[in-house]
């Protein structure tokens, strides 16, 4: 499990050059200041996400937690770059990224984040190996000797040694979602953003997730984001931000006392 | 990914399949029409043609005097020049009704224009005063004739001298005569002929000597072999139902390829949704989920077209010497590749509308 630890190293040069390519301890590797997001309904202008500040620190395991509807999941995608917000900067490695192009975006989001999404979706034509390449292989690019190696490190350190060649339909639940977990790691990400990863899995396998997550959390150049409602997952939480109504309403970081 | 839903892909193979067989078959029986129109011209053995005045074609042809082969006979460029005669007349078949046939009446003793392909022996046969030949694959047509046999023609006697293999022409079942039966069996005057063919001396600039010919005879159409080929062509194709039933057949083949093409692919997109949202939510741009598009739609298209160009050169082959005409030229299997791709590329268009707009947030839905 040695490689779930090490720090985070990209091995292709950002075509942002200010962006770190490594998180640096004790800097943000995202700030949110002011984002807000409305989304339109017919002629009704309706505001999901209200005016929010954020930073997320590298080696902290950040859970963003609440009721559907709450705007956890907006929140998610407006720090993963999928979604642009209505109001408000997104600062990733300490430049600016509010105004850059999608494809500038999209490159961002290969070479610096990871995601493990919600019933791990893979790619059900591609064995598992190809579905952790993907993301590198994504742009046209080759995939090198080193991010294979890598791969296969990966998978193997996530006991999936066995299936590499085999099909997503092939495997459990939560061998998915460790399969999903090594393709958010092969790119050496500094922020690793997670959307419902244990919500298809079964206690077990939640808990082999979870574990693996707070481990990769540990590293102090990376930042887990992790949404969920599933109050297992709070005791993981080095940090716990609440939701609701489309605004943080609780944060650890500021209350008087940690809790749940 | 569509690669991965078996059923889907087999699906738009199936389309692809569908374009290259069916345009491929009905663009070869067309090609091969086209090579039996102008069959008699092509394998004439001439340069240029005369025709009488105003004629484009043989179809549309007269006559003309015979004796423009003496003026042709000063230009010194010309190998030789030879009187045809080309008519239709009725054959009288054994049950007693009659038959259209062409007759081909080539001058004694060069027989320039006459069979050119004879399934045994010799064209030499045309020589003897009523020694006619007819190909094999029209033998049914006749009464199935047998060597030495006789029959009539415009109630002159001509007697099956031979068989020719594959010297068949478009429309009426041909047989080769000499020019003096020709004659006897046509009415036209030993004065007349209907074309002349000239063959010109090799490194002879074919043009130059057509405008010398066209000086000399003005009152004669002109043409090389290829513009007379070209002419019969078109004139077939156009006048005959030949041209709308083979545009529409090949048209039809090519819409249901389009239809099934696109139908798969969209519902490929429509049912990997998640998948493309996940690889742009990874980094991939609109220009990737378009390459991928564009990969899956030419690599079904090869898989198609190998299939598709399989099942022609079957029927390529099973219709070999038979009375469907069948040619492909050599130019066109890429360029039906090409076709192929393009319309598989047109029936990628919509699921490409399609993936384009995918949103990379959809992903965390």
């Amino acid at each position: 499990m040695d490689i779930l630890l090490e720090s985070p190293k990209s091995e292709v040069q950002s075509p942002m050059s200010s962006i770190q390519s490594q998180g640096v301890p004790g800097t943000p590797v995202l700030r949110l200041e002011g984002v807000a997001r409305d989304f339109t309904d017919g002629r009704v202008v309706r505001r999901v996400l209200k005016e929010t500040t954020l930073d997320i620190l590298p080696g902290e395991m950040t859970v963003l937690a609440g009721p559907s509807g709450s705007g956890k999941t907006t929140l998610l995608t407006i720090m993963g770059l999928v979604l642009k917000p209505s109001a408000g900067r997104i600062i990733v490695g300490g430049e600016d990224v509010t105004g850059f192009s999608e494809d500038r975006l999209a490159s961002l989001r290969r070479q610096h984040y990871g995601f493990v999404f919600q019933q791990a979706a893979l790619i059900p034509a591609l064995d598992v190996l190809d579905n952790v390449l993907v993301g590198t292989a994504i742009q046209g690019g080759r995939v090198s000797a080193r991010t294979r190696e890598k791969a296969l490190e990966l998978l193997s350190g996530l006991g999936l040694k066995d299936y590499l060649s085999s099909r997503p339909q092939q495997l459990s639940t939560g061998q998915q979602q460790r399969a999903g977990i090594a393709r958010a790691l092969v790119s050496d990400p500094i922020l690793l953003l997670c959307d419902e990863p244990t919500s298809a899995l079964d206690v077990e396998s939640g808990r082999i997730v979870l574990d693996t997550l707070k481990r990769l959390s540990r590293d102090p150049r990376r930042g887990v984001v992790l949404v969920t409602h599933d109050p297992r997952v709070f005791p993981y939480a080095d940090r716990l931000l609440k939701m609701e109504d489309g605004a943080i309403v609780y944060d650890t970081r500021s209350a008087p006392t940690g809790g749940n | 990914m569509l690669l991965h839903d078996r059923s889907t892909t087999a699906g738009a193979v199936l389309g692809v399949v569908a374009i290259v067989f069916l345009v491929g078959q009905q663009l070869a029986v067309m090609f091969g029409l086209f090579t039996l129109m102008s069959a008699l011209v092509d394998n004439s053995g001439a340069d240029i043609w005369i025709l009488s005045q105003n004629s484009n074609n043989t179809s549309t042809a007269g006559d003309l005097p015979a004796r423009y082969v003496d003026r042709l006979a000063g230009l010194a460029d010309i190998e030789w020049a030879q009187p045809v005669i080309y008519s239709g007349a009725q054959l009288k078949l054994p049950s007693g009704r009659s038959q259209s046939v062409q007759i081909v009446g080539t001058t004694r003793p060069a027989l320039e224009g006459g069979p050119w392909r004879m399934a045994a022996g010799s064209s030499d046969v045309l020589l003897e005063y009523d020694g006619a030949t007819v190909d094999k694959l029209d033998l049914a047509d006749l009464g199935n004739p047998k060597v030495g046999q006789v029959v009539e023609v415009n109630g002159k006697r001509i007697r099956i001298a031979g068989y020719t293999e594959g010297s068949r022409a478009f429309g009426p079942t041909v047989v080769f005569v000499n020019s003096t039966k020709a004659r006897e069996i046509t009415g036209i005057s030993a004065d007349r002929c209907t074309n002349i063919l000239v063959k010109l001396k090799p490194g002879v600039d074919i043009r130059r000597v057509r405008a010398e010919i066209r000086e000399l005879l003005p009152k004669a159409s002109v043409l090389t072999v290829s513009e007379l080929a070209w002419n019969i062509r078109v004139y077939n194709f156009t006048n005959t139902g030949i041209g709308s039933s083979f545009g529409f057949s090949t048209i039809i083949g090519i819409l249901v390829g389009v239809v099934i093409i696109t139908l798969t692919m969209y519902t490929n997109v429509l049912n990997r949704q998640r998948d493309f949202a996940v690889l742009r939510a990874l980094g991939a741009r609109r220009r990737d989920v378009f390459a991928i598009i564009l990969f899956q739609a030419l690599t079904i298209g090869a898989i198609g077209l190998l299939i598709g160009f399989f099942l022609l050169a079957g029927f390529l082959f099973g219709v070999k010497g038979s009375r469907l005409p069948a040619n492909l030229p050599l130019w066109l299997p890429p360029a039906h590749a090409l076709l192929t791709f393009l319309l598989c590329f047109l029936g990628s268009v919509l699921a490409l509308r399609r993936a384009l707009k995918i949103e990379p947030a959809s992903a965390f839905r």
